[in-house]
């Protein structure tokens, strides 16, 4: 698993590429090889590759899928590659895989690798700007789903019951995420509808849900309902993971606080 | 119980006189405490104490020192299986935030919005 502040580094890095530029994200060693890269496209991570990663998306399609074999892959293949074609959205598009499976199995591919790549001792990151595909967003991944996804990988159990819990307790146009508190970090584990934060606001909200939790905890608080900044924000721990509800709206906050005064209620 | 009241001084809202703590923790449900607190400090300026249950006192240091240290969101709600703690900034002066403490009730939404109202009042 790569450290956090190096995953931090590179997201934040990311975050930094002009958000209509299409290009790549290469890590090079010290000897001048190539160890990998990440292509983005509009701020977003279409794919990740590794020398270090061995496994091939080919590989993850077929273990998903209970029809589709590699013959079939390698002729889409072979077809997208004459014709300068995205790969995923093709196969959608034939009815091969269902836009989903697609998703899931791109989103592993993509945290895998990329937590190969983290793995590198260089510190060199080229830039190198190129023309986009047109990706289909759902087959792109931004930073704060990056981020969850790798740590996710790390701990594969308590991100489950995390996205379980998460789950279960999201209302309707409700958005959130947990986090795993640890001595020396908060790891984000699952995220529902929190695709589009931006790396600040995902550890802002995190650390202040947080450090209110710490304090409060103290005098028995179960559940905590706070404005901040124009969003309703519950927060509440179960074990070493604290979850997060966002919402939004004029009447976000007692609506969130109708809903979690549940949570606390004594029978 | 014990009440121990120091009167705020304050003016009317719209004309109407503004509540004073003792006020306010009569017309909120189950109050047990209602102060104006500094946040930036975590300093209570003043308090009117409906209980004198250590563990509501405990909670006020809880509280200001939970609106000191998160960046003083303008309105909070925390909530224990026999309390809740409600915060909220003074629209019109945001050196002052009202705490109110309440035992459970099924009235939470009602004494939030109460606490909310008292808050927003505009002294004049």
């Amino acid at each position: 698993m790569a450290t956090v502040p190096v995953t931090l580094e590179v997201l934040q890095m990311l975050e930094q590429v002009p958000a209509n530029e299409c290009g790549a994200l290469v890590r090079q060693r010290t000897d001048g090889t190539m160890a990998g890269a990440l292509l983005v496209e509009h701020g977003r991570v279409c794919w990740a590759m590794s020398d270090r990663y061995p496994r091939r998306l080919t590989d993850l399609l077929v273990a998903e899928s209970d029809t589709l074999t590699r013959e079939q892959i390698n002729e889409v293949f072979a077809l997208c590659r004459r014709d300068r074609v995205p790969l995923g959205e093709t196969l959608v598009a034939r009815g091969l895989v269902s836009l989903p499976v697609l998703h899931r199995v791109l989103f592993r591919h993509t945290c895998e690798a990329l937590d190969c790549l983290l793995r590198e001792d260089s510190e060199l990151w080229t830039w190198v700007e190129h023309s986009g595909y047109g990706y289909h967003p759902m087959l792109t991944f931004s930073t704060a789903e990056l981020l969850t996804g790798i740590h996710a990988l790390e701990h594969p159990t308590i991100a489950a019951r995390a996205l379980a819990t998460l789950g279960a307790a999201l209302g309707p146009e409700q958005r959130g995420f947990a986090i795993q508190r640890t001595r020396d970090a908060r790891l984000p584990l699952a995220q529902i509808g929190c695709e589009d934060l931006d790396l600040v606001e995902f550890a802002d909200l995190a650390t202040q849900a947080n450090d209110v939790m710490t304090t409060a905890s103290t005098v028995a608080i179960e559940v905590v309902v706070a404005m901040i900044g124009e969003r309703a924000c519950a927060s509440w721990v179960e074990d070493d993971l604290l979850f997060l509800i966002l919402c939004d709206g004029e009447l976000a906050f007692n609506r969130l606080l109708a809903q979690v005064a549940t949570l606390t209620r004594r029978p | 119980m014990t009440a121990a009241t120091t009167a705020p001084v304050m003016a009317g809202v719209d004309g109407a006189a503004m509540p004073s703590l003792a006020e306010i923790a009569d017309h909120v449900p189950r109050c047990l405490l209602a102060a104006w607190v500094e946040p930036r400090t975590a300093t209570v300026l003043e308090q009117h104490v409906v209980h004198g249950d250590p563990r509501v006192a405990l909670a006020l240091d809880v509280t200001t020192e939970v609106m000191r240290s998160s960046e003083r969101p303008p309105r909070m709600v925390l909530l224990s299986a026999d309390h809740v703690l409600i915060v909220q900034r003074a629209a019109h002066d945001p050196q002052r935030a009202l705490v109110v403490i309440c035992a459970r009730s099924a009235n939470l939404g009602f004494a939030v919005a109460l606490v909310r109202m008292f808050a927003d009042a505009r002294v004049t």
